[in-house]
């Protein structure tokens, strides 16, 4: 379906030394050097396929999907969906796909938004009677009926987005790109907008490709990651290889009466711990101790705290997806 | 036939839901263009002071110089009044990263930007410029052919081609630049020597009006023809060419601007 090879992304920047001084300077003796956004990506995506496309800030998850969405050409390789490639012939690639960028909205401003959605049927040269049928199945997974003739301008950000996501699959896509469509929204607002694309994915076999800061999302919507970083495709596989591969990071939840329990339990000398594979935070009398159970089994440590400290409670939890990314950012890989 | 049909219905769709966006905000819309009307009045008082004092130029009595400088305006006027989203392009759209819509639309990207926006105010320049020339046409010593008659209409749209292709291509500078305004502006301006006969100019600025900023094609010329009859070939017939070379200089960049769009962060 969606074949992206050896993409990569150079932009030319300019160096300017800092200051007044420092930019009059360059702009008689302008010194520029390349920079390397996107380095030699490749993934590939199965039709019906939700793909998670994460990454921390400035890793060029945005530079890729607008590359994907035929806004940025490539310096080189290839991204082509069912045969079409964006940069030979962008108009007919771009009636196969649906954009939705989270920051910025593709709705008239000043219009009531039912005239958006005119204009886009339109322009997708969508016909009458598969317009309305379409529409009415968009109001009803998105709610759109109750501001569907209020000026854009009037919606709230949790409307807006919905409006955004009906406005991208006006013209049945076959492939959806979502860039952060959650952010800034409340916990019902996120829920319905990931229910929605859930519901569009099953229902058209629609294949979405996601980006997101909240993981929430690539845990109920994801059935793969493809995860960057510095540009270059770090992790690519299902949300369980991910907890596989990169180590089973337990929490041992316990209520002691030990006033510095990291030190009287002394983990890190005892079990050898590295720095990454073990945290313990201490509030009050509740103590959260992450570990890789990797280096050392979840018994060996109940076993070691209940003999160190007085516990008078004590749980063991699978730690989320966000602790192994948070992890995978903060070292890289 | 096909897509010009479409382009056609696009265009017309655009409009209209450009008209209806005015009417959401009324009160600016008719300050608008009483405002334009003002600044018209206040350019043909100015005209009228200074003409007042000088009887002819360059062997062109008053009557026939506010000819050409209504019909100036005729070309300029349907340019700002169809074409004036592009001066967005080099202000804020390529800068701001806003110019990423125009890519993920099924439409032509330079057709999307130059017809997504009405100027409404330029009715006023362009009701100056058809009013002067019906009112200065009557006392003017003409002959009329029927080919001159439809050569004066069909130049209308040629001249029309050489604002929004010098348009173009300025803004299209702003894919490489981020930020183009003030070059699309400084190019624009010189407009401003071709409300007047170019024989008053010395050889420098006729020579860079007449074949590098092409404008005294979009009136002085033309005006030439329809006046005096003069040298139909060179003055119809250049402008026409040269519009089209100006148009298709517009495309080229534009589209290798395209390529070189880098976005914006977000």
């Amino acid at each position: 379906m969606i074949k992206v090879e050896n993409l990569r992304k150079e932009f030319k920047k300019t160096v300017k030394e800092p200051g007044l001084a420092g930019s009059f300077k360059s702009l008689f003796h302008p010194k520029s050097e390349r920079v390397v956004a996107v380095n030699d990506i490749s993934f590939h995506v199965p039709k019906g396929e939700i793909l998670g496309f994460i990454g921390p800030n400035g890793a060029g998850k945005s530079t890729v999907i607008k590359m994907l969405t035929g806004i940025l050409t490539p310096t080189s390789g290839t991204c082509t969906i069912n045969g079409k490639n964006p940069t030979e012939n962008r108009k007919s690639y771009v009636k196969e796909i649906g954009v939705v960028f989270g920051q910025r909205t593709q709705l008239w401003w000043d219009l009531p938004l039912r005239e958006t959605y005119g204009v886009l049927k339109e322009m997708y040269e969508v016909p009458d009677d598969s317009y309305k049928e379409r529409m009415s199945f968009l109001n009803e997974v998105l709610e759109l009926e109750a501001f569907i003739t209020s000026p854009v301008r009037t919606l709230s950000l949790g409307q807006r987005m919905r409006a955004d996501i009906a406005a991208s699959l006006l013209h049945s896509p076959k492939v959806l790109f979502l860039d952060e469509p959650t952010i800034g929204l409340d916990v019902v607002v996120k829920d319905n907008i990931r229910k929605a694309i859930a519901q569009i994915n099953e229902r058209e076999q629609t294949t979405v490709i996601l980006t997101t800061h909240d993981l929430a999302d690539i845990e109920l919507l994801a059935d793969r990651i493809v995860m960057i970083d510095k540009g270059s495709n770090v992790f690519d596989g299902t949300i369980s290889e991910l907890k596989s591969r990169y180590g089973r990071i337990r929490e041992l939840h316990l209520e002691t009466n030990t006033k510095n329990a990291e030190k009287a339990l002394g983990y890190r000398e005892h079990f050898h711990f590295s720095d990454d594979d073990l945290k313990v935070e201490q509030e009050g009398s509740s103590v959260k101790v992450r570990f890789n159970s990797d280096t050392v089994s979840v018994s060996d440590m109940l076993a070691y705290t209940l003999k160190m400290v007085n516990v008078k409670d004590i749980s063991v939890k699978d730690a989320d997806i966000e602790e192994i990314i948070r992890r995978l950012y903060r070292q890289g890989v | 036939m096909k897509t010009l049909k479409r382009i056609s219905r696009m265009h017309r769709i655009f409009i209209v839901q450009e008209l209806k966006r005015m009417m959401e905000y009324k009160g600016d819309f008719i300050v608008g263009i009483i405002g334009f009307l003002f600044a018209q009045a206040n350019n043909m008082l100015f005209l009228w002071l200074i003409f007042r004092q000088i009887p002819n130029l360059a062997g062109w009595s008053i009557k026939e110089i506010l000819f050409i400088y209504g019909f100036s305006l005729i070309p300029k006027g349907i340019d700002h009044l169809f074409f004036d989203n592009l001066w967005a392009v080099g202000h804020f759209l390529v800068q701001k990263g806003d110019f990423d819509k125009y890519l993920t639309r099924p439409v032509n990207t330079l057709f999307h930007v130059m017809v997504e926006k009405l100027q409404i105010d330029a009715l006023g320049e362009l009701l100056v410029g058809i009013a002067m020339v019906c009112i200065t046409l009557p006392s003017l010593t003409v002959e009329w052919s029927v080919q001159k008659i439809l050569l004066a209409v069909l130049v209308i749209p040629f001249a029309t081609l050489i604002y929004t292709g010098i348009k173009t291509i300025t803004a299209a500078i702003a894919f490489w630049t981020k930020k183009s305004g003030n070059i699309t502006y400084m190019f624009y301006m010189v407009n401003e020597f071709s409300k007047y006969p170019v024989k008053i100019y010395n050889s420098f600025v006729r020579n860079i009006i007449t074949y590098i900023i092409p404008f005294a094609f979009t009136a002085y010329y033309p005006a030439e023809y329809i006046l005096k009859g003069e040298n139909p070939l060179f003055n119809i017939g250049v402008c026409v060419l040269i519009s089209i070379v100006m148009m298709t200089l517009g495309i080229i960049v534009w589209n290798k601007g395209i390529r070189a769009y880098e976005s914006a962060g977000s």
